[in-house]
């Protein structure tokens, strides 16, 4: 079974392409899914990733000033 | 055909600038950031890169600073109507274009800003304590800078503007359709709050495509409202660049022909391209100034200037001598005002205007050599 996942939101599809190209850079695998409407209308592009790499991705995240919605985390 | 009109439109292209459009056409297709499928992310990517390539080459550290227009005349417009607010107090130069002096003159003729005028000399040469005049005894709120004319191919010294408008508190918007690619432009070291470019220039994408950068802290109300992929259960506009000025599909496929353009150019490097247009035009000045009856305007150093040469053969008007050249010696050029009467009474050729041959990257010495003995030709003629 999958262990828990996380979903980060952004507000700009730029955003949404910076971290998903930060993130394969760093090697922490993520998967792009079309964000959730439940989860919010932010741009249309999300990233799933594995609950225990959560805080890695967000440290890359925060020092490259992606702009992601922490509220939704 | 030789070709020197590259002032109003860079040709030919690089390659890779088709390449870079055909793919998106044959294996792309997406529309950026309105789905999360393969080819709507790719497309998104394309228009990331794009971002991402600009910023680097005018040193920008955060590529969402910049947003995405169809040309230099849209960004300058994006910049002027969505910065200025009634009462406020502007300055710019007799070299502008009217890509900023019609969106200034119709501010002052609605009465929503005062306009001051700062003048350069028949060179072309504009003086930053002219500035410095004007800012100590109003309050400015914008300064407003052609880099390059795209006349007399003055290059302006921005720097030292953009010290001064800073000096009094003002902030500065840089021209840089001529210059964008081929003059070396860093928006820290030149101090610059906003920059307009075109993409159909020197930076070799193809038209319908430019850029505004929009220093952080400086906010813009936007000109167009409409679709931006982000925010959609809200009716009213995203306050985020770029998203904020940029509604609506963007060109896509444009934007892939100007980041491979851009790449291009910081491949070639700005002080090699610079370099042989700099070749060029010292070889065509030098020569035509042998020229009897040739008036060259703007000034004699090439290292002051891009390369735009503007000039006039006596007895002929600019649109004659433009067919002449075009019917009998396959050469293109531009005749006339070049969408700017007030660079032209600076440097006395209104109404009738100049000839203008605008070199590129792709020409070389031995289309310099046609065009001079084409010129010798016109002017034995005419006599």
């Amino acid at each position: 079974m999958k262990g828990k996942e996380i979903i980060i939101v952004f507000r700009s599809t730029h955003d949404a392409i910076k971290a998903k190209n930060l993130l394969g850079k760093e090697g922490i695998p993520f998967e792009v899914i079309p964000t959730p409407k439940e989860i919010s209308a932010e741009c249309g592009i999300s990233l799933k990733i594995e609950e225990p790499l959560k805080s890695q991705a967000l440290q890359i995240l925060k020092s490259w000033k992606v702009r992601y919605r922490d509220d939704l985390l | 055909m030789i070709y020197f009109d590259n002032a109003a439109t860079s040709f030919p292209k690089p390659e890779e600038v088709i390449a870079a459009m055909k793919d998106y056409f044959f294996h792309v297709g997406g529309n950026t950031g309105r789905s999360a499928h393969q080819a709507a992310l790719k497309a998104s990517e394309i228009v990331f890169e794009t971002r991402e390539v600009l910023a680097k080459l005018f040193n920008i550290s955060d590529s969402s600073r910049i947003v995405f227009t169809k040309n230099a005349t849209e960004a300058l417009n994006f910049a002027i109507y969505g910065f200025l607010e009634k009462g406020d107090q502007v300055i710019t130069t007799s070299l502008e274009h009217n890509s900023v002096m019609r969106p200034l003159r119709h501010l002052e003729i609605i009465g929503k800003i005062k306009l001051f005028i700062v003048s350069a000399n028949d060179k072309g040469i504009i003086e930053p304590k002219d500035f410095e005049k004007i800012l100590k005894r109003e309050k400015i709120k914008l300064v407003v800078v052609n880099h390059a004319s795209n006349v007399t191919g003055t290059i302006a010294p921005i720097k030292e503007i953009a010290r001064t408008a800073h000096k009094y508190g003002s902030t500065i918007l840089i021209d840089a359709a001529q210059t964008a690619g081929v003059v070396n432009i860093d928006v820290n070291e030149d101090e610059i709050d906003m920059l307009a470019f075109t993409g159909h220039k020197s930076l070799f994408g193809p038209q319908g495509t430019g850029g505004l950068y929009i220093r952080e802290g400086i906010e813009l109300e936007p000109l167009i409202r409409g679709g931006t992929g982000s925010n959609s259960e809200e009716e009213i506009q995203p306050d985020f660049l770029p998203d904020k000025l940029e509604s609506g599909t963007p060109n896509t496929i444009g934007i892939a022909g100007l980041g491979a353009g851009v790449k291009y150019v910081l491949r070639k490097g700005i002080s090699e391209i610079h370099q042989k247009e700099a070749e060029l035009t010292e070889c065509f000045i030098k020569e035509a100034e042998k020229i009897e009856r040739v008036i060259l305007y703007g000034p004699r150093e090439t290292t002051k200037r891009v390369a735009v040469v503007s000039f006039n053969i006596t007895g002929l008007t600019p649109s004659e001598v433009a067919y002449i050249l075009d019917q009998e010696f396959g050469i293109a050029c531009r005749p006339g005002l070049h969408c700017a009467p007030a660079a032209h009474k600076t440097i006395g050729t209104f109404p009738q205007g100049t000839v203008r041959f605008s070199f590129g990257y792709f020409n070389n010495i031995s289309e310099i050599e046609t065009g001079i003995k084409a010129l010798h030709k016109i002017s034995r003629r005419c006599v």
